[in-house]
């Protein structure tokens, strides 16, 4: 089969996937009550709440009593809820399908944490919030597989000796270690040990080691003037690419974007550190039963230092199989972006949910939002490393 | 004849297989301290019912002791005094920093080594320290409720996925298909945000706590079973086309004697090795809801490890640890024993389990004896 025809053929399956993802939160969505169903999708009416019936000085008529609210029959006629389920679903798919995700709500609450984001689109917010979360996790996948695969081709070849055990040992440890308790625990380790200000963030009034650490920008004091550059502060609209790090060397500021890189380097390590066990045991069970496999008898037979053998022909082979769990690893790290963004107070997608879940009342736009996102996210990384699978084993695409 | 008769004595040969794993699970060391550990926590666990607290609230627990019930509430009082590389004169005497929120030590009276009424010290609820919870009653309690709830979910998860991945592989064509694709969808949105998201939506305006733990436990079980569907198809699609079940079917055994007595035996050692790495990552993932901002269990009435490990460290105690280090270094004491017991019961039990399904899956799978 051509390389074309797989890739193809491997978007087409993506479809079934995110029409199912969508078909599960429109499920989770119906359970909720209209008022709120309403509020996620068209946003908070700062006057009239969504009822039926609102009293009618709230409307601006005149009288006494309650009166019919527009703003609720509109909206149930806009989601199509006064229709029968199936219609309601279709409708669900296609403002989900052509990034109608609601609105972030009005209230007090995630307002008031991301001011620029009352009102707003959910698909914008996210907009925001995802560059900070793809760089954490492309850092964090690198520092796994650097340290994963040469770790796992030790601990196969010196089965079950001390240095197999060892890593092991300091692998699982990570994987069983919540990841908040690590986090909090290196959080607070690092601020103690540096005692006053680190001189990470650029010298500025009364910042002090702890918020060197936490946060993904310096203080609010350490900008010019007290404020945050412009491009920063509206939501990286004037941003030419979105990702912080590369914004703000595409504006000269190499400080910031230092700072940023900094910022993400005990995060990072405490993801990679929780994930790197989950890697780490297929590559040790791949690369057992890689060289326990006839041609590599041969080499040895042959000849071949064990060096070689181990690098060349075990561990290339080996590594075709590592390659297609690292989606599936993706997918178990990404979901506790939730947590680490939170202890770290990185401004992330994973933050946003975290917020937006612990509101009274729920944000639920930015909820349902959210996790379509990271949805999206784990499906593009699967799709990726799949075709990259398949253009490096031609196997798989006779298959 | 005497060959048929010792034939039909020979005992079961999925015993010869039992003696056999567990004869290289033996020889793996870390499996074996996995599989001791284990063992301790079910004896605790099974002991825990029968533990005599006189209920988890600290106030209680003292009172029960004979110091006033109102020398523990917050400020927290001296209750009595003396020098630092002293030991204390009583069990039941602790000291606090003045300006910290209330947290009492671990006790131990080295004179006569025995534990005081606090072995584990307490644990911090609320930020300003008006609540304080018996850590270590709270861990032998909660031992019950973790253990079992992970139990309960991992089974219930495998049982499901059992099923549906043996109809999957083994009837294959539209239902295996449609079962597949349900299970794509399932692994690709993270687990944990799915649950949060049913809590969100079922679970928030609901109070009585029977409800809220069944809503929690069938959260998990619906993003839990996959992961088992696809291992249990996988294996199937294998066992399928060996020839003993060939010979079944040519025997004229039924579809349904074929899965029982054939199929599913041989394809669910995988499934148990999963299960076993399973358990322990649940109460992580309860630690990690709390953690974001779901109380889903009251601490004070129903202990569970992941709840007590996420409160210890919830961001406003932290902070306040923080800034009181950063004060002065006379307020800077860092109450260890709240993050480190409850962390510690839900670590080793995690990497227990992962020793112990790695030993298994080693001692299982010929491929990697070797």
């Amino acid at each position: 089969m051509r390389l074309w025809i797989y890739i193809v053929r491997r978007l087409l399956l993506v479809v079934p996937v995110i029409i199912g993802v969508m078909t599960i939160t429109f499920l989770l969505v119906s359970s909720l009550p209209v008022s709120e169903r309403l509020e996620a999708a068209l946003g908070t009416n700062p006057k009239v709440p969504y009822t039926p019936q609102v009293p009618c000085s709230k409307l601006g008529i005149n009288q006494p009593g309650e009166c019919r609210n527009p703003f609720y029959y509109n909206g149930l006629a806009k989601l199509g809820l006064n229709q029968a389920p199936p219609v309601q679903w279709a409708i669900y798919m296609a403002n989900s399908l052509t990034g109608h995700w609601g609105y972030v709500g009005n209230g007090s609450g995630l307002s008031g944490q991301i001011p620029i984001a009352r009102g707003q689109p959910v698909i914008t917010v996210l907009g925001w919030f995802l560059p900070y979360t793809l760089e954490l996790a492309a850092f964090a996948l690198a520092i796994i597989m650097a340290v994963s695969i040469p770790l796992g081709n030790l601990s196969a070849v010196y089965r079950n000796r001390p240095i197999d055990q060892a890593s092991r040992v300091v692998s699982f440890s990570g994987f069983a270690l919540p990841p908040f308790l690590l986090g909090s625990f290196v959080l607070f380790a690092v601020v103690l040990l540096v005692g006053g200000h680190s001189g990470i963030s650029p010298t500025c009034s009364k910042v002090e080691s702890y918020f060197d650490f936490y946060g993904s920008w310096p203080q609010i004091q350490c900008f010019q003037g007290g404020l945050y550059p412009v491009w920063l502060k509206s939501g990286q609209i004037s941003s030419p690419t979105g990702f912080p790090t590369v914004d703000a060397a595409i504006h000269g500021q190499w400080f910031l974007s230092l700072d940023t890189i900094i910022r993400m380097v005990l995060p990072a390590l405490v993801i990679a550190y929780g994930t790197i066990a989950v890697l780490l045991r297929f590559v040790r069970n791949s690369m057992l039963e890689v060289l326990n496999l006839d041609f590599v008898r041969t080499a040895r037979a042959k000849g071949v230092p064990e060096r070689t053998v181990v690098k060349r022909h075990a561990g290339r082979n080996s590594l075709n199989v590592t390659i297609t769990v690292v989606g599936l690893t993706f997918a178990s790290f990404i979901g506790g972006f939730a947590v680490i963004e939170t202890v770290f107070g990185l401004n992330g997608v994973g933050r946003l949910f975290a917020y937006a879940v612990t509101l009274t009342p729920v944000d639920f736009g930015v909820v349902f939002g959210s996790t379509i996102l990271f949805t999206i996210i784990v499906v593009t990384a699967n799709l990726i490393v799949d075709v990259l699978y398949a253009v490096l084993d031609p196997r798989v695409r006779l298959g | 004849m005497a060959a048929t008769e010792s034939e039909r004595r020979r005992p079961n040969p999925r015993w010869d297989q039992m003696r056999r794993t567990w004869y290289f699970f033996r020889r793996n060391t870390l499996a074996m301290i996995g599989l001791a550990i284990l063992i301790f926590f079910v004896i605790v666990a099974l002991y825990a019912p029968f533990y005599p607290a006189p209920g988890t609230n600290l106030q209680e627990y003292t009172s029960s002791n004979g110091s006033p019930p109102g020398s523990v509430t917050s400020p927290f009082p001296v209750i009595c005094t003396y020098q630092s590389g002293e030991l204390p004169p009583a069990p039941n005497c602790y000291q606090t920093p003045t300006g910290m929120p209330s947290v009492v030590p671990p006790t131990v009276n080295l004179k006569t080594g025995t534990l005081g009424p606090l072995p584990f010290g307490s644990l911090t609820l609320t930020p300003s320290g008006t609540q304080l919870f018996n850590t270590y009653a709270g861990l032998v309690k909660g031992s019950d409720w973790s253990l079992s709830i992970s139990v309960g979910i991992v089974g219930t998860g495998a049982i499901i996925g059992v099923v549906l991945g043996v109809v999957s592989g083994y009837f294959g064509g539209v239902v295996d298909e449609a079962i597949m694709r349900l299970t794509d969808i399932f692994l690709s949105i993270p687990g944990l945000l799915l649950v949060i998201i049913f809590l969100s939506v079922f679970a928030v305006n609901v109070l009585s706590i029977d409800l809220r733990v069944a809503i929690i436990v069938s959260a998990f079980i619906v993003i839990w079973w996959p992961t088992y569907a696809r291992i249990v198809r996988g294996q199937v699609l294998v066992t399928r086309e060996q020839r003993y079940v060939e010979a079944a079917r040519a025997s004229g055994a039924t579809s349904g004697r074929i899965v029982r007595k054939h199929i599913i035996p041989n394809s669910v050692y995988p499934v148990f090795v999963q299960m076993s790495l399973d358990v322990g990552t649940i109460p992580l993932a309860i630690a990690a809801i709390v953690f974001i901002g779901f109380h889903v269990f009251p601490v004070n009435t129903f202990p569970e490890w992941g709840t007590m490990t996420a409160l210890s460290v919830s961001s406003t105690v932290l902070q306040t640890f923080i800034q009181a280090c950063q004060t002065s270094a006379a307020t800077c004491v860092i109450p260890w024993w709240q993050f480190f017991f409850p962390g510690a019961a839900l670590f080793m039990f995690a990497i227990s389990v992962n020793f112990f399904a790695d030993g298994l899956r080693d001692a299982l799978d010929p491929r990697l004896r070797r």
